[in-house]
């Protein structure tokens, strides 16, 4: 039954990286501008998932999962805060994660106020159109 | 060229499975999966996040996200708004002097475009409802999973349904255009600068030991803010933060929708320097 | 009947291959609608590993994030620019 469990975490971690490697081809290899963007989005959500992966913990037992690291209790006592350290997950990337969801969607918008400009005085969005006029 | 999709996909699948299969019997050794326990430094966040036994550690909050995100870590927060600012920067300077103000004909374009009537109703009742779940999920961001930026992103939503459904003439004509969302995006990172100094400057008036950013009262530092108001919990700075940037990333949104919303040819009439205004 | 752990296990699994078929549709598509539209799909599939990695936070940013202001942002771009993206093949040639 572990086996079965490993097997199954290891198949969604592959298919992740798998991810990483598409959306790259993608940036590289497309040649409109748009699709650069859509796939640049791609890769950065990918690694934020990535990053919460990392922070998940083992079950504590079979028909128990972890739990998010929010105290539902109105008053803990000292006994509920340590059993509340011994069943939550890593809080630390979910804050990191959050930081770098801004980031992206500030440099994605500035990015497609760039694509329009560039669309503005070229008029097309083709890179290879682009380079050949050679500015 | 369907049947070649469907194979190069069909293949990838098989190979993904067969290189967790290979992984699991230990073709790079054997790892436990998930890993077991957390890190030290996240249990130590875990144990002080609501602690009334450690007063000169704790944040008194009993969401350990947000803790994180605006009181152990909060000078990230600093630098993540700043960014955030910059890239509104770059948007409104690429299109400076460009507004809708000369082609409004006193109220008359409002009713005409726009999508059918059904749209419209649904429309009608489903913005005040979106604006009130998102002001919900920003106040109550240090009890809950929520805060500030989650409730401003979903606050955005509203003026973009608004946009596209009726016109951005009616948005126009509601007195939601450029000027009033600046506003509005300046007074929150002002609320927010504000909020970061407070400590500081009681700690000023009363000649104590205070720094920037601060919470609760530290050991070398005994003056910060207070952790609850008439029996609820408030978290001393957390709850002003979320309320502030609440505001700014609403504003900020919906200056970036209105800007991309003008048509072409008048960005360009006004770029090319043929309209004045 | 099936215990908890692998259940779980098991959805994330799904939602991991969900997402790669997403992924390469989105990236080998010409009409750039449909690549914004395999991409939101992508988007919503992301949500639920947020929610199963319990990660409450993340998942309410993700939605309206990645599933509303993304695509409205690059539809509007595609509405002022071009819609269909040239193949690989062509474009070549052509003195330079």
């Amino acid at each position: 039954m572990n086996e079965l469990n490993t097997f199954l975490f290891n198949i969604f971690l592959f298919s992740l990286f798998f991810n990483v490697g598409i959306s790259l081809y993608g940036i590289f290899a497309r040649p409109s501008l748009i699709k650069k963007i859509i796939a640049l989005t791609i890769f950065s959500d990918t690694a934020n998932v990535l990053a919460i992966v990392v922070g998940y913990r083992e079950w504590p037992s079979p028909e128990q999962p972890p739990i998010p690291p929010v105290i539902t209790k109105v008053e803990p006592s000292s006994e509920d805060l340590r059993q509340f350290v011994n069943q939550a997950v890593d809080p630390l990337p979910q804050a990191l994660v959050l930081t770098a969801i801004v980031i992206g969607l500030a440099v994605t918008l500035f990015l497609v106020f760039l694509t329009l400009q560039v669309y503005r005085l070229y008029g097309t969005t083709d890179v290879r159109r682009v380079a050949k006029l050679r500015g | 060229m369907r049947v070649k999709r469907l194979l190069v996909l069909g293949s990838l699948i098989v190979l993904v499975l067969t290189l967790s299969l290979a992984f699991t019997n230990g073709a790079l050794g054997y790892y436990p999966l998930p890993l077991p326990g957390v890190r030290l430094l996240a249990s130590w966040y875990l144990y002080t996040t609501l602690n009334p036994w450690y007063p000169m550690f704790t944040v008194m909050s009993p969401e350990a996200v947000t803790a994180i995100v605006w009181d152990y870590r909060g000078l990230d927060t600093l630098f993540e708004t700043a960014v955030f600012f910059l890239a509104i920067v770059g948007a409104l300077a690429l299109m400076r002097g460009v507004s809708l103000k000369s082609v409004l004909n006193n109220g008359g374009d409002k009713d005409k475009g726009g999508l059918s009537l059904i749209c419209k109703t649904a429309t009608r009742l489903l913005t005040p409802l979106i604006i009130a779940v998102s002001a919900s999920i920003a106040l109550h961001g240090h009890l809950t999973p929520g805060g500030g930026f989650q409730g401003g992103s979903a606050a955005a939503v509203a003026p973009l349904l608004v946009l596209v459904i009726f016109s951005v003439y009616f948005l126009l004509s509601k007195g939601v255009s450029e000027k009033p969302m600046l506003i509005l995006r300046t007074a929150g990172l002002l609320g927010i600068y504000l909020t970061a100094l407070v400590a500081v400057l009681a700690g000023l008036l009363t000649g104590l030991n205070a720094y920037v950013f601060q919470n609760q009262p530290k050991s070398s530092a005994p003056i910060g803010l207070p952790a609850q108001v008439s029996n609820t919990l408030i978290s001393g700075s957390l709850f002003f933060f979320n309320v502030f940037e609440y505001l700014a990333v609403a504003g900020g949104f919906t200056l970036v929708f209105i800007l991309l919303s003008i048509p072409e040819e008048i960005a360009k009439s006004f770029i090319s320097g043929e309209s004045h205004e | 009947m099936i215990e908890l752990n692998t259940l779980t296990y098991l959805f994330m699994a799904v939602a991991g291959i969900i997402s790669l078929i997403a992924t390469y549709l989105a990236v080998l598509e010409n009409d750039l609608v449909k690549a914004v539209i395999f991409s939101a799909l992508q988007s919503t599939v992301y949500t639920i590993l947020f929610y199963l990695l319990m990660a409450p936070d993340i998942a309410l940013v993700y939605i309206p994030v990645a599933v509303g202001l993304y695509p409205a942002v690059i539809l509007f771009l595609i509405k002022k620019t071009e819609r269909t993206e040239s193949d690989l093949k062509e474009g070549r040639g052509g003195s330079k």
